[in-house]
Order: structure tokens, then C-alpha cells, then sequence
């Protein structure tokens, strides 16, 4: 993985959520934005998280499903640019090459299984992704690049940012929140909460890890060396 | 021989030829500014630790190398790696690699991958740059000198990998095993010299030393073929541990009737560990033991056992790095007078300073203490210290240098 600074083709987070509420103006559902829903996540030494995966589903009302989206994950550098997307379950992602040497890029992951070879200057046609889960994605050519992609029916859902909070407005009720980091060490279930948006115009969850992240890769080791 | 160098080259081009796909190619030239008080160097027949000695101080050819890499369909690639040395050797350009490629996808977490032609075992932990050469220092550790040298896969490699970083895991781990002719001469070098620190590669096929004194490392007439067999475990993308046996399975009593040349049985376990950190430090360890034994005559058997170490550390700053490495090797000898035995140990510090990807600077101060039972036999005294300081200059340039 490299480093989160690569500026990213386009922000899911905010399209995922932008979608979601387009879909409630198309449906005609009423404006119940009570509150603003604040997750923050906190590593063990107390340092802000950023980065962090944070879906969140109403378990009061049906679950509404998220606008798909068509998202991109350019090959720059010998990496994976953006090295992480979280995407509504159904949208598609193109993986274009802007480098001037060959990638086949893979995944094995039970969400989406596939293969594509990418020549430069040679556009294929985006893969979409109609399961949930996590899927890893890594090239067949460059082992040191890695991947990632979240594929989710949550309506609600983001990134961190660097003060290690994501914010969302939302309608009154419970909700489970969950957590996903590519080099947590905890469980997924070790990091859902439930909580309940009420009266207040804000509703506040902080999430402590226990266990430290595993190390972030090497990025800056240059890319003729074997890994 | 220079026939399969030749046909490295037109399975490159005729790959390029047929997916009318360009191949990546690279081009670079390493020139070295040289002080040393060495004793002769290997190459005139010497008995010197390094690869320059005190009459090649000045100016001197690093190397000029030049690298091939391209897709053959989809799963194929062929890849060839020559490189001029301004030495003695049978042909001015020599093949250091050339090998066919079979990558298949990955299926659940395992993938099999397939060699075949000339190209290294996976035992260097030092050697991960282009070219099997060292990012850390210009001369590579004794253990990977003497690998460099005399040893050589040609042949085939097949590679299990468990990829479990793709499956949510910490973990690689792989298997190796290879089957490979062409290694009777594996071991007279380390016979006849002992332990070296130079950055010389042998060429497939190519001799080490001059016309008329000179070995061969690679050579085939005793009809047997050599294995080698190796583990691999990951860490994430920070920790390497390797262990490996090998084993080119030579007739010992075997001798080509045309050049009087000997097989050399040669066996060794090697294993290796690398530890990198997040802020730009580097850890190898590697060791090395085995035997390499002839048998001229019935009942007549010469073996030397050998035995090298060393610890490298290494710290990024930005675009330098500086290195600093003990190497102790060791060769023994069940010969009566004691020929070939040899003890010593080494240390090596350099800063390398990539200025851009194109120029690369460097500076590596060498010195070689050993003790050698042949240098008696040349009249000198056995115990010898060996200074080399080298600056080296290198240009690249190439489809995938920017």
C-alpha cells in the first residue's frame, strides 16, 4: 500500500452519502435530519485514526440500500491510486494504467473474484461489484502492490479524516456502527457499537482501539528492488 | 556457451517480435575511480580478496549492463540480463541471466510460478537490486560473491507461493525447488581461491581468471543434474527468512576427457534473515555451510568444508544510504599440506547517493584480513590485510527509468 497522501480520483465517502440523500429526495421521504452522528477512532496511545472505514445502519427503520457509484483506481507509480475505496454495493470501478509498464491486477477475495491484464494506453471495461465483503486486490507483475476495496450496503458511510472523525448527518433512532482498517489487528465485531441518535443535535461516539495497528507498508523503497 | 547467450538474446527479440509488444529495457554504465593494495586480483590468477588490486588503481569499468524484460502472452515473459565487466573472460559480453517466465494468476490464495533457463537460486537477501546486484555496497558479501561466482540455475524452478497478505493475514510463506545441470565446476573457486568480496559475476558459461589458468564454473559431462530445495516466510513486507539446501549431486570421480576438468561435488545449507523497519533501517543476516570434494582416484578424496557469515545494517536517509557489514568466512581442508585453506573476515562500509533515477553515486571503503595457505605456495606470507576504497558513477537509462 502507499502512501494516503496520492490525491484520490474521487471521494466515495462523500458520493455515498450524496447518493443516499438523493435517493430520499426521489423518494419524497420526509427531512428527519435530527442530529449530526460524530465517530471518532482513537489508536491505543491516544492518536487520532485516520483513514478509518465507518459504516453506520439504522436498526429501527428497513434498511435503504446506497446509490451505486462509478469509482476509479488508477495504476501510478507501481500503485494502486487510490490505495482504498469504499463503494455502495452494485457500483463499478474502472482500473485504468497510467504507467508506462504492464499490471495484472487480481483478486481472490469471496466478494468479487476476477483478473484483469492492464496494458498501457489499453482501457478495459469497469468491473462491478454486487456483493459485500472486503476484497483485496494485488498485481501478478508487482507483488508489493496492494490494494483494497469495501463494498457496502450501509447507508451511511466514510473515511476518517486526519483529526480521526467522521461526520454524518442523520434521522433519529439506533444505529450499529462499525469500523475497518486494513491493518487492524481487532475483529470486525470487536469494533461495532450500537448507539441512539435522540434528542440532542449531536451524538458523539468515540472508539478506542486496543491493539495497535500492524505497520504500514514501505513505500518509498524503490520499485527495482525485489520486496 | 556463447550459442545460449545468443539464444537468450533471440528468444528476447522474438517475443518482442511476436506480442508486438515493446520489452523493457535498461541500459546502464557504472565507472569506478579504484585505490587498492590487494594482492592480484582473481581475475589475473591472483589469490586477492577483491576484485581490484593494487595495479588497478585508477580508472576502471564497473560494469555496462544492459537488461531485457518482456511479456510473452499473457502469462510468459522472457527476461535477459548482460553486462560487460572489462575483464579476461571467453567472450567480451557475457549472459548473467536469461530465463522464460510462467506467471499464472493466483487461484485461492496460492500461485505457481515457473522458470526455466539461467538465472539465481533464491538464497541473497543482499542481492534484491536490478541485475542481482546490492543496493547497499558495491561488493557483495563473501557468501553472495561466492554465489555470484560459481553458482547458477540452469535449469528449471518451480515456486509455490501461499499469498496470505491477499487473505487477511500477516503471513507468505513459499516453497522452491529446483533442478539445474551445467554445475560441475561449482566449487573449484572456492578451492582454489577461497572467500572473495568483489561484485564480479560470473557469465553463464564464462571463466573466472585468465586464458590457460582460468576455471569454469558451469560446465556439464557428468550426466547428473543438481537440486536445490527452499522455504520462504514473510512478515508483512518487513521480515525475510529463507533456508535452502543445495545439492549439485556431481560424480566426484567424474572427469571430462576433453579439458582434464574435475567435477566438483558441492552441497551446502544456507539461510537468511532481513528486518526492515518503517523509518529506512535495514538488518540481513545470512549463513552459509557446506563441502565441496573431489575424487581424482579411487580412495583419493579432497574435501574442503566451508562456512561463511555476515551482518549488514543499513539506514535510508532520503535518496542516501549508508551501510556497514562483517562478513567471517571460513575454508577448510582434509588436504595433508593443507591446500586451500583459508580464514578470514571482512569489513565493508559504503554510502550510496541516488541523485535522480538516471545517476547514482557511491563510495564503498573495503578491508579483507585473511589468512590463505596458497599464498605460501606463491612465495608470500599466508596472512594478508586488503584495502579497496572505490568511488563508482553510474548512468541508467531505459523504458522504465524515470
Amino acid at each position: 500500500m502507499r502512501p494516503s497522501t496520492r490525491p484520490h480520483r474521487i471521494s466515495c465517502a462523500t458520493r455515498g452519502v450524496g447518493g443516499a440523500l438523493a435517493l430520499l429526495a426521489l423518494t419524497g421521504a420526509e427531512p428527519l435530519w435530527a442530529a449530526t452522528l460524530v465517530i471518532s477512532v482513537q489508536t491505543p496511545d491516544g492518536r487520532a485514526l485516520s483513514g478509518a472505514v465507518v459504516t453506520a445502519r439504522p436498526l429501527d427503520t428497513p434498511p435503504r440500500r446506497p446509490a451505486p457509484v462509478h469509482a476509479v483506481m488508477d495504476q501510478v507509480s507501481r500503485a494502486f491510486a487510490p490505495d482504498l475505496l469504499v463503494i455502495a454495493v452494485g457500483s463499478t470501478v474502472a482500473f485504468p494504467n497510467s504507467d508506462s509498464v504492464s499490471h495484472q491486477i487480481y483478486s481472490f477475495s469471496a466478494a468479487k473474484r476476477f483478473q484483469l491484464p492492464l496494458y498501457r494506453g489499453k482501457p478495459y471495461p469497469p468491473v462491478q461489484f454486487d456483493q459485500t465483503g472486503v476484497i483485496t486486490l494485488g498485481c501478478n507483475i508487482h507483488d508489493d502492490m496492494l490494494a483494497y476495496l469495501l463494498v457496502t450496503d450501509a447507508p451511511y458511510f466514510g473515511r476518517t479524516d486526519a483529526r480521526g472523525a467522521w461526520s454524518v448527518d442523520v434521522p433519529r433512532g439506533r444505529y450499529q456502527v462499525s469500523i475497518w482498517h486494513p491493518r487492524l489487528r481487532e475483529s470486525d465485531t470487536d469494533l461495532q457499537r450500537e448507539l441512539t441518535v435522540g434528542d440532542a443535535d449531536r451524538a458523539d461516539l468515540q472508539l478506542h482501539l486496543l491493539k495497535s495497528l500492524q505497520p504500514a507498508p514501505i513505500n518509498d523503497r524503490p520499485h527495482s528492488w525485489d520486496y | 556457451m556463447p550459442t545460449l547467450s545468443r539464444g537468450a538474446s533471440m528468444i528476447t527479440l522474438l517475443a518482442m517480435a511476436v506480442t508486438g509488444r515493446a520489452a523493457d529495457w535498461e541500459l546502464s554504465l557504472d565507472t569506478r575511480a579504484v585505490t587498492s593494495d590487494a594482492g592480484r586480483s582473481f581475475m589475473d590468477g591472483g589469490l586477492g580478496t577483491t576484485r581490484f588490486d593494487r595495479n588497478d588503481s585508477g580508472m576502471q569499468l564497473g560494469r555496462l549492463r544492459l537488461a531485457l524484460s518482456s511479456p510473452l502472452g499473457e502469462l510468459w515473459s522472457a527476461h535477459l540480463d548482460a553486462s560487460v565487466w572489462d575483464d579476461k573472460d571467453r567472450s567480451p559480453v557475457g549472459v548473467t541471466e536469461a530465463y522464460l517466465q510462467f506467471r499464472p494468476y493466483p487461484r485461492a490464495g496460492y500461485r505457481f510460478r515457473l522458470k526455466a533457463g539461467a538465472f539465481y537460486a533464491p538464497i541473497s537477501l543482499e542481492n534484491r537490486a536490478a541485475g542481482w546486484e546490492s543496493p547497499y555496497t558495491l561488493s557483495y558479501s563473501a557468501i553472495n560473491t561466492w554465489l555470484g561466482v560459481e553458482t547458477r540455475t540452469i535449469g528449471l524452478e518451480g515456486q509455490l507461493d501461499w499469498l496470505g497478505t491477499r487473505t487477511g493475514h500477516v503471513f507468505d510463506l513459499g516453497l522452491t525447488g529446483g533442478v539445474f545441470g551445467w554445475n560441475e565446476g561449482t566449487g573449484v573457486v572456492l578451492a582454489g581461491n577461497g572467500f572473495m568480496l568483489h561484485d564480479r559475476q560470473t557469465p553463464v558459461f564464462g571463466r573466472v581468471g585468465p586464458p590457460g589458468v582460468g576455471v569454469l564454473p558451469f560446465q556439464q559431462f557428468d550426466g547428473r543434474a543438481g537440486v536445490y530445495a527452499g522455504v520462504e516466510g514473510r512478515w508483512l513486507d518487513r521480515v525475510v527468512l529463507r533456508f535452502l539446501r543445495y545439492d549439485n549431486r556431481a560424480d566426484a570421480t567424474s572427469m571430462d576427457t576433453v579439458s582434464g576438468a574435475i567435477a566438483w561435488n558441492t552441497r551446502f545449507n544456507s539461510a537468511g534473515l532481513r528486518i526492515e523497519s518503517g523509518t529506512g533501517w535495514t538488518g540481513i543476516v545470512q549463513w552459509l555451510q557446506g563441502e565441496t570434494y573431489i575424487e581424482p582416484a579411487p580412495g583419493l578424496d579432497f574435501a574442503w568444508p566451508f562456512r561463511a557469515q555476515f551482518a549488514l545494517l543499513s539506514k535510508r536517509f532520503g535518496r542516501q544510504t549508508l551501510s556497514a557489514r562483517y562478513d567471517r568466512f571460513e575454508v577448510d581442508s582434509n588436504v595433508p599440506d593443507g591446500d586451500g585453506r583459508q580464514t578470514g573476515h571482512a569489513w565493508t562500509a559504503a554510502w550510496m547517493f541516488d541523485a535522480d533515477a538516471h545517476w547514482r553515486l557511491a563510495l564503498e571503503w573495503l578491508q579483507v584480513r585473511s589468512y590463505s595457505y596458497l599464498r605460501t605456495e606463491f612465495g608470500g606470507p599466508p596472512l594478508a590485510t586488503e584495502t579497496q576504497l572505490q568511488l563508482a558513477v553510474r548512468y541508467a537509462f531505459g523504458s522504465g527509468v524515470r
